[in-house]
């Protein structure tokens, strides 16, 4: 949809108060006890009302209770007000959600993204379909980022030196250094920036430098995530940087690149890939992934070849691989060749691989590599065909005179600086070690601060300006994609607390009067839009598409320069060897927190990292050789000896050893937690945690690691671990790393083995079948019953002798879901994705600990090393924590069984199943018994053990002696679709009903109006689960299993599709498809089997057993439900 | 024992049974009268900050209920209009009563007239107007006649039992969908044995199968 605002000016009221949205009486009044509320939040780590005591709060309480009293009409209900529109607004119908369009801006690029408002309160992000690359999906901080509009830890007022300030003085004092350095044609003056991709800002900018000429405009970002551009000017001699096609690439190396999740652009990527991965029959073709890293990424975890190595190494790999691709070159590559301890037969099988495939392969570099690492793998692109075909080049804009934040120091030192403008970031927090910001921030005569939390830049400083600086959604801007696109910043809601952007402020300096943020941009837009271009009629488009037409650069052809690698490159410089005593760091961006600007964002706090499952910390990651050096291995489980875990866990929550990492004489603290995968010698170390000004939710989590990071080696550096003899506790969501052989992720490898043993997916599309119970016993319900309809197959073979009545499934649909563990890359997206849906709660630290995190969706990640010890302890012992694992990961949520063993043990009839297959839960009848919880296979169910909405997180064990109630402002960001559930009522994954019923609804309405009332079967695709429509892989199918030509009826007749612990006849809808890999026969470290397979067969086929069954009998034994 | 206890104490175990029954019967009987919707909220008839007579504008003037209540047929909230919607006529009706004060301010400022909720159902019930209204189910069934009324008040109970009723036979109640807003229209049972037959073809034709599911209603 498409509307410009016209805003009313705001009223005396609104100006006093801030907020121009209200949502209660009491808000639009603004009463104390409204305002009490306010101040109010309920994550861990809150204190109590700020100076207002116990006492004093029920005053204030009374003193509402007061106002609100006056107008009860009697005391048989509460009186309720329904508040309909003084002047209605056009397009917006009360009850119906609004779509937007707007986009998230992520440094240099953007994810293009729809809005879902309900009236006028954005409650919900999608990503935009019409940005064809990322095909509706959003990343996991997208999908999160709604959460900060709605922080109560916000800045909420425009303040000087800590003492409030209106907007008119901020203008006041903007238009004063106008005035001030218009003289001195900027002299003194400088401005500190986060990294943009926005057109606008460019042409701002622009305009400010040539006013003022002399001023300084540093840009600074702590995590890169895009190639830097000196390598494309050393290889091709020109500002371009790449644009990857990974859906045309069908063999892939990646060189310590995670460009699945955290590389720019990885939504793209993400999906890309997927399409090369997804295999739905034998002939479909599946891509192959080579992934050589140090730590352990999403992308190295779909990996079909991982090999662990230093990213100090990396430039030494790169050499040896590009000679390998390019014989011609492998003279003048010679002096780069290190020995890194990488066998030449997997560099050369891995080259042969890329050139058999030219043209259809691809080799990436990870951003934080080395522009010379980069520049050789530009040379690999052109040896093996790549350029042009899956990769391609766009230039890119730079703005010229870009100074960086080393340089700005170096000004500010020399005292040059009278006036520092910073927008946005946070550099003293993370900016260099070395360069002692807070410092030299604090010695600036001036210092305007528009930042969007008052945080330690805020604080470093003591007569700091602080702007407040507007939520994107809040905001009028535009921006660029990964491709170059340009896309709208669209806002769906007034600033809540009268913040200014970016482009406002730097207009105002600049010297325009009254910068009006859309004019900004519309004058941008029309401008790019080329001549004979309404302005009015451009941004209509715009706005309602979200994207501009034809606003992507072309790609140009690049010329492969041999002289300006050879210069780049430099005389060789010797590779360090690491040990246990000289460790390489790296310093990566957390997955949540990315550079720490998410560090308020409970969603993100309490969403586990991917990998490590750990929530709100981050921890020092090293490898199984490096704990066992140091001494930590944990001891393994104390029931069964035998197992090794991989931390050591005492009732549930994980015990780590808190460690000293010394980089160059920089120290920092943080607790050490063994990471399976990572290169033996490399540490990881996450950005964004330990930050000490900053909200309730982000105060006290994690350790901060900048304080290690110089500018000299802001990715890669050495140092020193020494155990500290302290122990910090962790909240680890996924207490056990193997699948101990069971079944319950099935993988094989795509390609048959050298000598076949009718496993792989060619051989046996099937193979699901041959693993796990079902593959020796008959199916639960029979031939006939397979292929019987859910109706059928209810009434006629119910769960045997149940006095329990089971549903009729008599519904117009039958909903089910597929999910393709294949291309899953477990990004975590669809977990905040349902989090965001379904209004579930954050729990806190504490609870996380205690098991009682309230995700309805959670991604299992298992290792698996094929060396499990099939003889001990009944076949279950992990003698030996992997250092080379397998990944599998898998989502996991309600399945909604058939025949759930859920209902028939609920004393209240609570959870039930309804016509249309879904197990609901009616949170009205449920009294809390957990019973259900117990009898769940699957774990997937959820208790409210506090009651997270309404308490403060850390008064939850003061009972009623703690305040009540939500704060107005977390109220906003629920989705009003959903019921808020108490506590002591259980919950679980709905398959989203409420999506359900509204499609239905709007069907039947549609239909009747059209002539078809009869016509109530919603059209297959119109209705996506949160997680599904999130999803950047599609691995996630949802819809009408009655319906046989639905996504989701051929997602399950995938011959790989299968049923989790499908043998309890609990007939599951959700069903999984198969993992497949596919790793390359002539490599070295090639493996005929899964090592997940491996584990199974040794713990469940003995040795002696032999083969008795063949495949095709396994194969009569179909899975549970379809 | 017999010292202790008179002969007639043999009978009092049974008579304390009966007074509890009779007891719990009258608790039952009190809890199911006085508790439940019928009674706690039919008849609820609160003064609204401007009298607004839906009796005068339904019969008198003969406003259709979306003249007003405009997205009642596409969205699942039924509007309250804005105070627009009234000025369209009160800016020349009536301009100058005092008892539209509220409105004329409401439509000045923007602010809204504190419309007292009448017809409410839990925050867990999630009623939709637009798949009724649209499906041959009348105004009428559950707010009563709400066009002879000068001041609304809850005229049906609107509790689950009320709810399930209708869905368990809605052949029984439904209209035809040209009279879903005409509050005096009878229901197409009513119409003899006729109608019935015309119900039960509609519910048929329609694919009329209101949920009886938790999850029609409970999110």
């Amino acid at each position: 949809m498409k509307r410009k605002f016209e805003h009313p000016a705001p009223s005396e009221r609104e100006q006093l108060t801030g907020p121009a949205y209200w949502r209660s009486l009491d808000e639009l009044q603004s009463t104390p006890g409204f305002r009490a509320q306010m101040e109010r939040e309920f994550p861990e780590g809150a204190d109590t009302l700020e100076g207002v005591d116990r006492r004093h709060f029920m005053k204030i309480m009374a003193a509402s209770f007061a106002l609100g009293g006056a107008g009860l009409a009697g005391c048989r209900r509460p009186e309720k007000f329904i508040l309909p529109y003084g002047k209605s607004v056009e397009g917006v119908i009360p009850g119906l959600p609004s779509c937007y369009a707007t986009a998230m801006p992520v440094r240099k690029w953007a994810i293009p993204l729809l809005a879902e408002t309900h009236q006028g309160r954005p409650t919900k992000l999608e990503g935009n379909a019409s940005f064809e690359p990322h095909g509706g999906a959003a990343s996991l901080a997208a999908q999160a980022s709604i959460l900060d509009l709605y922080d109560p830890d916000r800045a909420t007022a425009h303040t000087k030196a800590g003492a409030t300030v209106t907007r008119e003085q901020v203008d006041q004092i903007l238009d004063t250094i106008s005035q001030n350095y218009a003289a001195t044609q900027g002299a003194g003056l400088a401005f500190l920036a986060e990294e943009s991709s926005s057109p606008t800002r460019r042409r701002l900018v622009a305009a400010l430098r040539a006013k003022f000429p002399r001023s300084v405009w540093a840009e600074y970002e702590p995590v890169t995530d895009e190639a830097p551009i000196a390598a494309a000017q050393a290889a091709f001699g020109a500002a371009v940087k790449p644009v990857y096609h990974f859906a045309k690439a069908k063999r892939i190396v990646s060189i310590d690149a995670d460009f699945l999740q955290t590389e720019a652009g990885s939504l793209a990527h993400a999906r890309g890939f997927a399409q090369g991965r997804r295999v739905a029959k034998k002939s479909d073709p599946m891509n192959r992934l080579y992934a050589v890293e140090s730590g352990l990424t999403l992308t190295g975890s779909m990996a079909d070849h991982r090999l662990r190595l230093s990213s100090s190494h990396m430039l030494s790999f790169a050499a040896r691989l590009a000679a390998a691709t390019y014989q011609q070159a492998v003279d003048q590559l010679v002096p780069y060749v290190h020995e890194i301890g990488v066998s030449q037969a997997w560099i050369n099988e891995c080259a042969n691989d890329l050139l058999a495939q030219k043209g259809a392969a691809l080799v990436v570099a990870g951003a934080h590599l080395p522009a010379e690492v980069h520049a050789l793998v530009y040379g690999i692109n052109v040896a093996i065909g790549a350029v042009g075909q899956t990769v391609e080049f766009i230039p890119i804009e730079t703005t010229p005179g870009v100074s960086t934040i080393s340089a700005l120091a170096t000004a500010i030192k020399g005292g040059s600086v009278k006036t520092l403008v910073i927008l946005g970031g946070n550099p003293a927090y993370n900016a260099p070690a070395d360069l002692g910001w807070a410092a030299l921030q604090k010695s600036v005569g001036e210092v305007v601060r528009v930042g969007y939390h008052v945080d330690e830049t805020t604080a470093a400083s003591q007569g700091v300006v602080h702007v407040v600086r507007a939520h994107y959604l809040e905001s009028w801007g535009d921006a660029r994609t990964v491709d170059g696109t340009v896309v709208p910043v669209q806002p769906m809601i007034q600033p809540l607390f009268g913040g200014l952007t970016d482009n406002e402020i730097i207009a105002r300096i600049t010297g325009e009067k009254t910068p009006d943020s859309y004019a900004l941009v519309a004058t941008t837009i029309t401008g790019l839009a080329g001549a004979g271009a309404t302005a009015e009629k451009t941004m209509a488009r715009f706005l309602h598409d979200g994207v501009l037409a034809k606003s992507a650069p072309r790609p140009v052809a690049v010329r492969f320069s041999v002289n300006g690698v050879r210069q780049l490159l430099g005389a060789p410089k010797p590779v360090i060897q690491f040990s246990a005593g000289n460790v390489e760091v790296r310093f990566v961006a957390d997955h949540k927190m990315d550079d720490g600007r998410f560090a308020n964002n409970g969603w993100l706090q309490e969403c586990p990292d991917p990998i490590t499952k750990i929530s709100w910390d981050n921890a020092i990651l090293v490898s199984p050789r490096l704990a066992k050096d140091l001494n930590i291995e944990p001891k393994g489980s104390a029931i069964q000896v035998a197992r090794k875990e991989e931390a050591e866990f005492t009732m549930g929550k994980q015990s780590a050893p808190v460690f000293e990492l010394t980089v160059g004489g920089r120290k920092i603290r943080g607790p050490v937690h063994i990471q399976p995968g990572l290169a033996n010698y490399t540490v990881i170390v996450p950005l964004g945690y330990g930050r000490s000004v900053t909200g309730r939710v982000g105060k006290d989590a994690g350790f901060n690691a900048y304080p290690a990071r110089a500018s000299d080696a802001m990715h890669v550096a050495s140092g020193t671990l020494t155990n500290t003899g302290t122990r910090a506790l962790l909240a680890n969501t996924q207490e056990h790393w193997s699948m101990e052989g069971r079944d319950i992720i099935r993988e094989a490898n795509y390609e048959p083995a050298a000598t076949p043993d009718g496993k792989s997916y060619q051989e046996n599309p099937a193979f699901v079948n041959t693993i796990g119970m079902e593959s020796h016993a008959p199916s639960n319900i029979g031939p006939v019953g397979e292929k019987m309809t859910p109706q059928e197959r209810a009434v006629q073979i119910p769960r045997g002798n149940s006095l329990y009545s089971t549903p009729k499934f008599d519904g117009h649909h039958q909903w089910g879901m597929s999910i393709d563990l294949n291309t899953c890359i477990g990004c975590n997206a669809c977990v905040v994705a349902c989090q965001a849906e379904n209004n579930i709660p954050i729990v806190g630290k504490e609870q996380v600990m205690r098991g009682r995190e309230m995700h309805w969706i959670r991604i299992d990640r298992y290792y698996s090393d094929g060396q499990i010890d099939g003889s001990a302890f009944g076949g279950e012992g992990n003698k030996m924590l992997p250092e080379e694992p397998q990944i599998s990961l898998q989502p996991m949520t309600c399945v909604h069984c058939e025949l759930a063993p859920c209902e028939t043990v609920c004393p209240v009839n609570a959870t039930v199943h309804d016509d249309e297959g879904i197990n609901t839960m009616a949170y009205n009848r449920c009294i809390g018994t957990r019973y259900c919880a117990n009898n769940c296979p699957y774990k997937v169910r959820r208790f409210n053990f506090f009651d997270w909405n309404q308490r403060k997180l850390d008064e939850l064990y003061l009972g009623p002696l703690a305040d009540f109630g939500t704060p107005e402002l977390v109220k906003m960001a629920k989705n009003p679709e959903v019921s808020v559930r108490m506590r002591g009522v259980m919950e679980k994954c709905t398959y989203c009903v409420q999506r359900i019923q509204n499609a239905k609804i709007q069907h039947k309405v549609k239909m009747t109006r059209e002539g078809k009332p009869g016509d109530v079967r919603v059209p297959d695709g119109t209705i996506k689960a949160a997680c599904e429509q999130t999803c950047p892989v599609g691995a996630i199918t949802f819809g009408d299993i009655l319906d046989p030509n639905s996504a989701v009826s051929k997602a399950k007749a995938r011959e790989q599709d299968y049923a989790v612990l499908g043998y309890l006849n609990v007939r599951p809808r959700t069903t999984y498809s198969g993992k497949l890999r596919n790793p390359n026969p002539k490599m070295p470290d090639y493996k005929p089997l899964p090592h997940s397979r491996t584990e199974y067969d040794r713990k469940n086929v003995p040795p002696s057993h032999d083969h008795g069954h063949a495949p095709a009998a396994h194969g009569a034994a179909k899975k549970g439900a379809h | 024992m017999s010292k202790l206890f008179p002969k007639s104490a043999n009978t009092l175990p049974f008579q304390i049974v009966i007074y509890l029954v009779v007891l719990a019967g009258i608790a039952t009987a009190g809890v199911t009268y006085y508790m439940t919707p019928k009674y706690t909220r039919v008849g609820y008839a609160p003064v609204q900050p401007v009298p607004f007579s839906h009796a005068q504008h339904v019969q008198e003037i003969g406003l259709d209920c979306r003249y007003c209540h405009s997205n009642v047929d596409k969205s699942g909230h039924s509007n309250i209009p804005s105070a627009q919607t009234c000025m369209n006529c009160h800016s020349v009706v009536k301009a100058n009563s005092p008892l539209l004060a509220p409105v004329r301010e409401s439509a000045e400022k923007g602010t809204p007239v504190p419309w007292v909720w009448i017809h409410t159902t839990p925050d867990y019930a999630y009623f939709n107007h637009a798949a009724h209204v649209n499906r041959g189910v009348s105004c009428v069934e559950c707010h009563g006649k709400v066009n002879e009324m000068d001041v609304v008040s809850h005229s049906k109970p609107l509790s689950m039992a009320f709810c399930i009723e209708c869905h368990r036979d809605p052949a029984a109640r439904l209209r035809d969908p040209k009279d879903v807003f005409n509050l005096n229209s009878p229901r197409l049972a009513d119409k003899g044995p006729e109608g019935l037959k015309t119900a039960q073809k509609f519910v048929h034709d329609w694919k009329v199968t209101p949920p009886q599911s938790c999850s029609g209603c409970h999110r």
